[in-house]
Formats: structure tokens, sequence, C-alpha cells
């Protein structure tokens, strides 16, 4: 079993990379789409470990997702002229720069996590998720005022003067003075996008059917139970979230990198949302319900193009649906009650 | 232990002896299961002290408690109900484990032994408590009877020195009752551990236990063999009532 599983990992990235060759070939808007989804893949699963698995009411990943890719695109222009001189502008160069940012976007988002967590995981069910949804709002009203990320106006890049000045809008006073702009690099792509996506479904498949990660679900059933048979359910509830957080984080590093754009109403409630909307709509603690929860409801928009004002309204009327209808999700297990 | 103004348990104090099988009885509300709580670290006891193996565990939490080798069941059934009989055990295992997160993500080391090693001692435990037929089902679907039974299981996995038991055979009939209590025994001698279990049924407490203390409003009102008990002026008061007022 154990095997079989790094088999099918490894076999995943070869078809991974295999397929990234012919990704040139593929329609632009279809390429777009398939991006979306890998990346709407590592928001679900990531969350579906705190929602889904240890049963943290989370509502702030789209703060963890905003931090990962403020961070990296920064890095990525800020630095572009070091890590140009540095590592080079060819693919080897680009990818160890990308390695770099993304583990930089990642890490970044798993730190905030981990001093959001360890206080806020003390609460529990509406008192978290409240608290997790101010803590995202914070995030996208200070980057609102950012003024070296763009501020409101969003971040696509950065005028570096020769004198080093260094913004994201032309400055008045030295247009005179020869700049250069570096705009945020186009790092991501097929390859990368899944790669993340085989890690992350091999992370949490491997830690959920570990017997030490069986401690997460046991959180999720009874803590006082858990706690009195030895588990430290602050410790499995903060690593939960932490994780969550850092692959969060990569899946903005991802998008930021991918759009070449980022605006702080990217990441807003609305966002999050949709993040929670895929993990109830797979099923909480349904791998494969949440990654093809992310796959339709990345999709779905796509077909409601023309009525893309009521998109809401739909993903309301999808959840009161399945809550009447299937309140496990689309592929959650139901707990068999054995006839007597 | 005070909650607030109310005195709940009030200067209990008991000695539980390497390998000894106590009973602690007393009637609905005389503080037996917030005893336990305060022994398991649920609850820090506002006054006094509880020492276990000659340290005092007040200020440790539940999870440490249970690493100091003391591991309870509950009286109101706490199985994880979405696990399967045999995760349900398995979770006790976690704390003794050498491959902790990330050692589990990439199966590094001995995580292939040490999961085969798990696998084959919670089958053991569950064969021993007939249990094994129903290793996959899910713990919430289990009877009654055996929902208790695995709640022992999952208490021993842990490989506690101190087991406490609330009331372990609640809503079995007699003759379950006494397959419970011998069991109960066998596994006082097979474990080497000390036991102290909480018991309304007088039969069943007298036959089984070494030693009974009897708490009443959360005063310990008896302590001692259980023919004593039985003939003690106290206790019959507190469960027949005084004459007087009759």
């Amino acid at each position: 079993m154990q095997v079989k599983s790094k088999l099918l990992f490894l076999s995943s990235l070869i078809l991974i990379f295999v397929i990234n060759l012919f990704a040139g070939s593929i329609d632009p808007y279809f390429y777009t789409v398939i991006i979306y989804i890998g990346i709407n893949i590592i928001l679900a699963t990531s969350l579906n470990l705190i929602n889904g698995y240890t049963g943290q009411f989370s509502l702030g990943h789209a703060g963890f997702m905003a931090i990962g890719g403020y961070l990296s695109i920064a890095l990525s222009t800020y630095f572009a002229p070091f890590f140009q001189n540095t590592f080079g502008t060819g693919v080897f160069g680009e990818a160890i720069t990308f390695i770099i940012v993304l583990l930089a976007g990642g890490t970044a988002a798993a730190l905030v996590g981990l001093l959001v967590g360890v206080p806020s995981l003390r609460l529990k069910g509406d008192y978290l998720a409240i608290t997790t949804l101010g803590f995202a709002e914070i995030i996208r009203v200070v980057i609102q005022n950012m003024d070296v990320i763009g501020a409101s106006q969003g971040f696509r890049g950065v005028y570096i003067y020769n004198n080093g000045v260094k913004a994201p809008q032309m400055v008045q006073d030295l247009g005179e003075m020869s700049n250069i702009f570096y705009a945020v690099p186009k790092f991501t792509n097929f390859f990368w996008t899944f790669l993340f996506v085989a890690i992350i479904i091999y992370y949490v498949h491997n830690l959920i059917n570990s017997t030490y990660g069986r401690g997460f679900l046991s959180v999720k059933d009874d803590e006082i139970a858990a706690e009195s048979m030895g588990i430290n359910t602050t410790k499995f509830k903060v690593s939960a979230f932490v994780s969550g957080a850092f692959f969060a984080g990569i899946a903005g590093v991802l998008y930021g990198h991918f759009n070449l754009y980022l605006n702080p109403e990217d990441f807003n409630f609305l966002k999050s949302v949709e993040i929670v909307v895929m993990v109830i709509l797979g099923g909480m603690g349904s791998m494969i319900g949440v990654i093809i929860a992310a796959v339709l409801l990345t999709i779905l928009p796509e077909f409601l193009r023309s009525v893309s004002e009521y998109r809401m309204i739909i993903y309301a009327l999808l959840l009161i649906i399945m809550m009447l209808t299937r309140p496990q999700g689309l592929f959650g297990f139901k707990i068999k009650r054995k006839k007597l | 232990m005070r909650f607030g103004g109310l005195t709940c348990v009030d200067k209990v104090s008991t000695v539980v002896e390497n390998h000894e099988l106590v009973g602690m009885i007393g009637p609905n509300g005389a503080g037996k299961t917030t005893v336990f709580n305060m022994i398991t670290g649920v609850y820090d006891p506002t006054e006094g002290d509880i020492v276990f193996n000659g340290e005092s565990i007040v200020p440790y939490k539940p999870y440490e408690v249970s690493a100091k080798g003391i591991s309870r069941t509950f009286q109101n059934i706490r199985l994880f109900k979405s696990l399967s009989v045999k995760d349900n055990v398995r979770v006790s295992f976690i704390k003794n484990i050498k491959s902790k997160y990330f050692s589990s993500i990439l199966q590094l080391g001995k995580f292939s032994r040490e999961e085969k090693e798990i696998d084959k001692r919670i089958d053991e435990l569950l064969e021993m408590f007939d249990l094994l037929h129903e290793k996959d089902e899910y713990a919430s679907s289990l009877p009654y009877g055996d929902q208790r039974k695995l709640e022992i299981v999952r208490a021993l996995a842990t490989s506690p020195k101190l087991l406490l038991l609330d009331e372990p055979a609640a809503g079995m009939n007699p003759t379950e009752k006494v397959d419970l209590m011998n069991l109960i025994k066998k596994i006082k001698e097979l474990f080497d551990i000390s036991i102290l279990l909480i018991e309304h049924d007088m039969k069943v407490v007298m036959g089984v236990c070494e030693r009974i203390f009897v708490l009443e409003y959360g005063k310990k009102i008896a302590d001692g063999k259980p023919e004593e008990i039985r003939n003690d002026e106290k206790v019959i008061q507190a469960y027949l009532g005084d004459t007087h007022h009759i």
C-alpha cells in the first residue's frame, strides 16, 4: 500500500511533466481554466485538512492566499535584478527563482497561520469562523493601504530607477531619470501548478491515513476523549491550521505568477466563502469529493458568464439543496447504522 | 473542588495501591465523576493535591496525565463516532509513536514497521475483548455493550498504569455485568495495572472490588473492605435513607 502510493505519486509527476510539454498547443482559454482548477484544488484540499478532517471551521483561507501571493510577487519584482544576476534568465534559473518565491510565500503564510492559529484555535465553531474571517479582512485592508505593493490599485510590477528608487507606480519627480519596469514574471505553468496539486494530495492522503494522522479525525469527533487518550489537541489543531495556511500561500504564489496582477479585492470575503463552499459541497473530510467540487465550481462560472452577477445566489442555492438532500456532501461518507 | 459557590467534592482523600481494584460508589450527584475529572486533569481542583507515583499531577493537562499513565473511560460513551473500531483504538497509540507529522507523510524511517506493529497490537487487543469481527465497523454502529467494551480497549491501548472506569456496566443486564466484572479482574492481572471504578450496582461492586470507598454529597463517608461497607451505618443511610424520616 505504501509503496503503491509512492509509485502513484512519482508516476503522476512524470505524467504532469509530459503533459506540460504539450501545454503550448492547448487553447489559451482552456489553459487558464485548467490552471485555475489546479489552484482551486490546492486551496480546497488544504482547507479540507482544517475544516473537514480536523473540524475547525476556518473562514480565512483567502487571507493566507493573499499573504503568499503578495509576498511572492513583491519578491520576484523588487528583487528581479538580483534573481536575474544570480540565477540567470534561463529555464533553470527561473525555476530556482520560482522555487524560492514559492517557499517564501508558503512559509510566510504558514508563519502568519501560526500567529493567528495559536490564540484563535482556543475558540470553537462560530467563534473561530468569525475570528478567521476577521483576520482575512484585516490582511486585505492592510494590503489595500500598503503603497509598496500598489495599495488598492493592485500590483503588476515595479519601476526601478537608476538611483535605486523602487516604486509600483511611475514617480513623477523622477520622470526624466531612466527606469526599468519589472513586471510580475509569468512563472506559473501547468507543471508547477499540478506539481503542487500532486504534492498536496499526497501530503494530506498520507497524513490522514497514518496512525498519527488519525489524531486529526479524533480531534474533530470528540476533543475531550481525544485529550484523555493522550492527544495534544492544541498541537494537532495548530499543525493542521499551519499546513493548511502554507498550501494556501502556495496557491496564492501560483495565482499571482499566473495572473501577473493582484488586487486586494481578489482576496475578499467571497473568495474565502468560495473555498468553503467547495469543501462543504464535496463533503467535509472527503478528498475525492472536495477535488471534484473544486473542479466543478471552477468550471461552473465559465458556463454562467452571462449571469455572472448571480453566481453567489447560485452557490447559496446549491448549498441549500445540498443541506436538504445530501448533508454529508457529494461524496462525503455517511455513518451507517447497523440495524439491530 | 468548587464550582463558584458550590462545593462539589469536599476533602475526599484515598489511596489506590499498586495492582489494587478499588470501587467508588455513592448516590447520584455525589461527585464520583468529578473526582475522575480532577484526576485526569479535565478540572483543576481548587484545593488539595492529587499524587500519582509520587508526583503531583494537578498542574498537568489531560493529555499529559495520560502520558503519565492514567487512562479512563466515560460514563456517557465518548467514542470517535466517525472512526472505525480499529481506528478508535489506533488513536491511543499516537502518544507513543515515533513517526510523527512529517515522517508519516513521507513514510520515512520505521514508519511501515511501526504501522504494522500497531495493527498487530490493535488486533490482539480487540481479539481479547471479542471485538475483532467488528473491527472495520464504525464505532457508533456497534451494539451498546460493545461500545462500552471498546471504550475500555481504547483506554487500555494507551498502556496505562492506572485505569479509571466510569460506570463500565451501566445499562447492561445482570449476566453481562458479571461477565464484564470477570473481564475487569482478568485485565487487572493480565496488564498488571491498578483500577478505580465507579459502579452503582452494589452486588457487582461487592463481588469484584478489593476495597470500596463511598461518597455522599462530595464527602467521603466510608472506606474499607466490601464486608465493612456492607454493614456501615452511614452507607446504609445514604443508600436507603434515614429510618426516622420515613
